[in-house]
């Protein structure tokens, strides 16, 4: 809200610069975002009566004027403008003046004469946008007197971001300023508590509440004889220095009640409002002219809720549909306003205006703040109205605006509605003396408690070691000691606590297992060439059907920023192909990874990932890891030589053998995609080029490796291929875990023998290691493909190194050729292979 | 005569060693002049038989010439072997480009992240975890957040369709519900952070984001204050910016804390004297912090009024942005390599 410094100083009687309030309350109340001067003082500027006007001889539309702006002091002027007449009071700007709109007023010969200043129009000192002519002033003005001084306007304005805890209460100036005195010591002199209703009947008033939850407070004034026009000019400079646009006196006193105290106002005029506003008989034609008429009219105001389908014209212009819950201030004919929101344009004040309601209520915060985001209609009121307003302030309200009307408008009081079922009175809170000190980290001597929480407007009582304090209504965030701490703590100053070292006993920090493994992958993942990508944990419908996730169900947003980002993440593959396109743009070979969360709703989760029941039938959560490959073209050469080489699937197993291998997993196998697991559908994959990860003795996979399916990646506008692995972190962490035992450094000679083969197209690799494994039994330690050529008939050359060895002797010529020779025999037999001798 | 044959010999055997010219001659020479069937070897074999005096002597002049000719023998075996490797015709040009080692990139986040975790868990902190996807009471009502502040709506939180359950679900809008599922748990004293992904419905521009990450401490004890609050913030930040840091409270709200804070502490640019960095003001704002709320030490049922411990969070992306100089907080998740290929 923006606060008008001169406002504060009238209140506060403070000594320091606007600046300085700046400072002392953002170290210890609020944020000030910014001070700006508005206005000005018109330094040069005095007001002047025009004593002649004279035709200039050599200009038609020049005149020379002569104008007193002290005794006896007379200054010739050249004018322009013709709305000026002897006698007339006008601001005067004498040579030297530097004017707001940046005009300085310079001794100048004007067709042959002289002129020593410039009478100055309404634009020429920045108050408005009118050049029509000379501003001419109240004749009452002293000549002479500064012309700043006459308007006043000259201040700064702090705009400050008051705390969602004191949006009831901080937003006028009275609390601004009982913070300000709070922080200097000072005492306000405005009686806050002074401001009591006078209890007289409104004999033409009638208001009822339909439901006191929506509204529990509602006053209704009847002001009579009021004469609607511009506010003095004092009014108006404050109303717009705080960014309120003057109107009327009525509109404006309601406004400057709400800025000083915080409570918004409304007016009604209260012939519009009254029953005889549509005469049934035309007997008894109401004259507006004659304000007695009111006394024979009778005003029924209802609060309640509107129903589906009434709309209303509001004051703005605008006419908005109104729905159940919103609540609104009607007759018992119409609409008359959206409480609390924006008055109603039919029942608003006019220029015949004669007798007028005030109201001043309080809505149910909830269904104001609901309103006006449903309409988006920011207002001065509805941000107030929508925080949790004291209903006492209504009176205090009421009684200060009524005092500006009669001073101002000439308003006669005649009666007031007011209903209040259930009164909210102050609270009393303990608060314990050693408990400030306890939680603060320093001492505050007791007295300096008090003397805050007094100056905050608490009645406060010092024991021996408690304070007892009654809380004032208007501080409805005050309800727990710790409360009345932070208090105590920001006015005597947070800088005040020194750092102090928490005791505490030397414990060593449980590890999370599954960060440092997180970590540890990462590290693995970089290692390798891999860079890390973030992404959202969102995709689109779209996205999910591309990439046949389409038909599992997902969790979804409620109100999502775009359908973009509707779709709760269950495989971090679809962001990862966008990630992909993109950066084709820019790359052509890239391996990127991605480590996060996916989402499973509660009820795929238990029947189908039952390995891991989601807690509490929550949605469950899965840390997955998907490494993505985009691999150069190789050379035509390669490529026609083993179709194996475009693929890049081999490059994507590696990467997988090596992670693997660097967490301590050796004994890996991988199968051919068989089941159709939900995680990850087998159509997401190139059918012929992808495979389950398992672990040697388990049929279960522990993750996913393979060429992504080239239709998904048509549909994502990739047209290169891509290779990705899939892993879910929790699992490979577990097998991560399981121990594994040191095997002794073999002491006897290891011995290699190489074969080569041409198998018949359909022989898996596999197979041939298999057959080798059984044949050779345990003297075979390991067997490694070393060449692989593709033939065009269909057949491919394979050659393999064969180590061979025992853990207690030597092998014997004769024990290594036996088992190369039944190795190679078992081969031929089992397999459709033709070994090379 | 003796003396004279070995002296003839010496002769003899250097010149033939200057003159040879590879590995093989100096090796056959080693043999005919030192060999074990070398006339010189017989001379020393011949010793035994001579007189005292004369056999010291010439025992004396053959040992020196023997260690002489070994010498020679392998100086000059050394010069040929330098002459055996032709360096001029392995000439490269160093400056040529070197293979590309292909090298991964951690996302800046993760880099920020893991320094923040390693100076916390140096302090005896535990790293703890949370959901991101949350139930209303974590994320709300535990967090003492009223039923209806504005928090709660539509334009701030991204909730769930409602899956038929009675609970709504919302993707957590910070990380403090960590805290509530930690506490449940645990009882003090104990100290946690929690680093992870919180999420805001809120439009996207080049300081807002609707996905990000924060980061949570928590210190429980039984007489954790605010001064402690102000001693660990300011090791954590001068560690993390390697500076001596200050650290400034501000009056706050948040409604897990009571009192709460706004922290700022010196610019980590001009130390506090004012630049650009800061506009000015000598410190950079940094996040939210304060002492937790005795309601939500009731809500994870902890006596009230038994503990207090303070808790603080800020983001991790502003942390990131402050330290790399980064403009545009969307690019964290944009998955361009150009940046990521930076850190």
């Amino acid at each position: 809200m923006k606060y008008s410094y001169n406002w504060l100083k009238e209140l506060t009687e403070t000594k320091k610069t606007a600046n300085e309030i700046a400072e002392l309350i953002t170290m210890h109340s609020f944020e000030v975002e910014s001070v700006e001067k508005v206005g000005s003082s018109f330094a040069g500027v005095v007001v002047g009566k025009i004593l002649e006007i004279e035709k200039h001889p050599n200009a038609d539309k020049l005149q020379l004027t002569k104008v007193e702006i002290a005794k006896d002091e007379i200054l010739n002027i050249v004018c322009g403008a013709h709305n000026i007449s002897v006698g007339d009071i006008v601001p005067v700007a004498t040579v030297g003046a530097m004017l707001p709109n940046g005009i300085e007023i310079k001794e100048a010969e004007i067709r042959g004469h002289k002129s020593f200043g410039m009478l100055c129009a309404e634009d020429e000192l920045g108050l408005g946008a009118s050049h029509e002519g000379i501003l001419l002033l109240d004749k009452e003005i002293k000549i002479g007197t500064a012309f700043g001084e006459v308007m006043n306007n000259e201040d700064e304005i702090l705009d400050i971001k008051v705390l969602p805890d004191r949006a009831h209460d901080a937003v006028s100036h009275v609390a601004m300023a009982r913070e300000i005195i709070a922080l200097e010591g000072g005492e306000m002199d405005y009686d806050y508590d002074g401001l009591i209703l006078e209890n007289k009947k409104a004999k033409n008033l009638n208001v009822s509440i339909e439901n006191d939850e929506l509204c529990p407070r509602y006053i209704g004034a009847v002001l009579s004889g009021v004469e609607v026009k511009n506010s003095p000019d004092w009014m108006s400079a404050r109303l717009e220095a705080c960014g309120i646009k003057a109107i009327n006196n009525i509109v404006d006193a309601t406004n400057y009640v709400m800025l000083e105290l915080g409570q918004p106002l409304h007016a009604f005029d209260f012939e519009k409002v009254s029953d005889m506003q549509f005469p049934i008989s035309n007997l008894q034609t109401p004259s507006k002219s004659q304000d007695s008429n009111f006394k024979n009219q009778t005003a029924t105001i209802t609060v309640r809720s509107a129903k589906d389908g009434e709309d209303l014209e509001l004051l703005d212009g605008s006419i908005k549909k109104l729905i159940n819950g919103d609540i609104v201030i009607a007759n018992e004919k119409e609409i008359l306003a959206l409480a609390g929101i924006m008055g109603g344009k039919e029942s608003g004040i006019s220029s015949e205006t004669k007798t007028i309601i005030v109201e001043a209520a309080t809505f149910k915060p909830l269904s104001i703040r609901r309103t006006r985001s449903r309409l988006a209609l920011f207002t001065d009121a509805s941000s107030r109205f929508e925080k949790d307003l004291d209903p006492n302030l209504a009176e205090k309200a009421m009684v200060r605006v009524m005092e500006i009307l009669e001073h101002i408008a000439g308003a006669k009081f005649e009666g007031v509605v007011d209903i209040y079922p259930k009164k909210i009175k102050s609270w009393t809170l303990k608060l314990e003396l050693a408990y400030i000190d306890k939680l603060l980290g320093v001492k505050v001597p007791p007295k300096t408690s008090q003397n805050i929480l007094k100056s905050l407007g608490l009645k406060v009582t010092l024991k021996n070691d408690y304070i007892v304090t009654e809380i004032p209504t208007f501080r409805i965030d005050l309800k727990s000691q710790e409360d009345l701490i932070e208090e105590i703590g920001r006015i005597y100053g947070y800088e005040k606590i020194e750092n102090v070292a928490p005791k505490v006993s030397i414990t060593g920090a449980k590890q999370n297992e599954a960060r440092v493994f997180e970590r540890a992958l990462k590290r693995i993942l970089t290692g390798q060439g891999f860079s890390e990508v973030y992404n959202y944990s969102f995709y689109s419908a779209a996205d999910a059907n591309l990439t046949e996730l389409g038909h599992i169900k997902h969790l979804e947003l409620e109100m999502p920023l775009s359908p973009e980002y509707s779709q709760l993440r269950i495989s971090l593959i679809p962001n990862l192909l966008k990630n992909i396109r993109e950066n084709l743009k820019n790359y052509n070979e890239f391996n990127i990874f991605e480590i996060g969360r996916v989402y499973w709703p509660a009820c795929i989760a238990m029947q189908s990932i039952a390995d891991r029941p989601s807690e509490d039938g929550l949605p469950l959560e899965k840390n997955m890891i998907v490494g993505a490959m985009v691999l150069g073209k190789k050379s035509a050469k390669l490529e026609k030589m083993d179709k194996r080489h475009e693929s890049g699937f081999f490059e994507a197993k590696a990467a997988v053998d090596h992670v693997l291998a660097q967490l301590g997993i050796l004994d890996h196998y991988y199968d051919n995609f068989n089941g159709v697991p939900i995680e990850t559908p087998s159509s997401l994959w190139h059918q012929s080029r992808s495979a389950e990860i398992k672990i040697e003795g388990s049929e279960k996979s522990i993750g996913f490796v393979g060429e992504i399916n080239p239709f998904v990646l048509e549909g994502f506008d990739i047209h290169t291929r891509v290779v990705m692995f899939e892993f879910d972190s929790e699992k490979l962490l577990e097998i991560s875990n399981e121990e594994r035992e040191y095997a002794p450094i073999r002491k006897h000679p290891v011995v290699t023998r190489d074969i080569s083969m041409i198998a018949e197209g359909g022989v898996l690799v596999d197979e041939i290691l298999q057959v080798i494994q059984r044949a050779g039994g345990e003297l075979i330690l390991d067997v490694d493909l070393f060449d692989a050529i593709d033939f065009a008939d269909d057949t491919t050359s394979f050659a393999f190194h064969i180590i061979l060895g025992a853990n207690e002797r030597t092998l014997m010529g004769k024990e290594i050729d036996d088992t190369m020779n039944n190795v190679m025999n078992k081969i031929e037999e089992e397999l459709k292979v033709k070994l090379r001798k | 005569m003796l003396k004279q044959k070995i002296a003839e010999i010496k002769n003899e055997a250097l010149v033939e060693i200057e003159k040879s010219t590879s590995m093989e001659i100096v090796n056959d020479l080693r043999i005919k002049y030192l060999g074990r069937k070398s006339e010189f070897t017989n001379i020393l074999k011949g010793l035994k038989d001579l007189d005292g005096e004369e056999r010291k002597e010439v025992g004396q002049l053959a040992n020196t010439v023997k260690v002489e000719l070994e010498n020679v023998f392998t100086e000059k075996e050394n010069e040929l072997k330098k002459k055996s490797f032709d360096f001029v015709a392995e000439k490269i040009d160093v400056t040529m480009p070197a293979k590309k080692i292909v090298r991964g990139h951690l996302h800046p986040l993760s880099k920020i992240q893991y320094e923040i975790e390693d100076i916390f868990v140096s302090m005896g902190f535990e790293i703890a975890d949370g959901r991101e996807v949350e139930t209303e009471f974590y994320n709300f009502d535990a967090l003492n957040v009223p039923k209806d502040h504005p928090a709660r709506d539509m334009q701030d939180t991204f909730w769930l369709k409602n899956e038929g359950k009675k609970e709504k679900l919302v993707m957590r809008t910070q990380t403090s519900d960590t805290q509530i599922r930690f506490m449940e748990k645990h009882q003090p004293p104990f100290r946690i952070i929690a680093p992870g992904r919180v999420f805001r419905n809120e439009s996207t521009d080049t300081t807002h984001e609707h996905t990000f990450h924060q980061f949570e401490a928590l210190m429980v004890g039984d007489d954790i204050t605010v001064g402690n609050l102000k001693f660990v913030a300011e090791q954590f930040f001068s560690k993390f910016f390697k500076a001596d840091v200050k650290v400034r409270l501000r009056p706050s709200y948040f409604p897990f804390t009571e009192p709460s804070f706004e922290f700022d502490i010196s610019c980590t640019v001009c130390g506090g004297a004012g630049c650009g960095a800061c506009k000015g003001a000598g410190w950079l704002e940094i996040g939210g912090a304060g002492i937790v709320n005795q309601n939500v030490f009731e809500a994870v049922g902890y006596e009230r009024n038994k503990y207090q411990g303070f808790a603080w969070g800020f983001g991790l992306e502003r942390l990131a942005m402050m330290k790399y100089k980064i403009d545009d907080i969307r690019l964290f998740h944009s998955g361009d390599l150009r940046f990521i290929k930076q850190f």
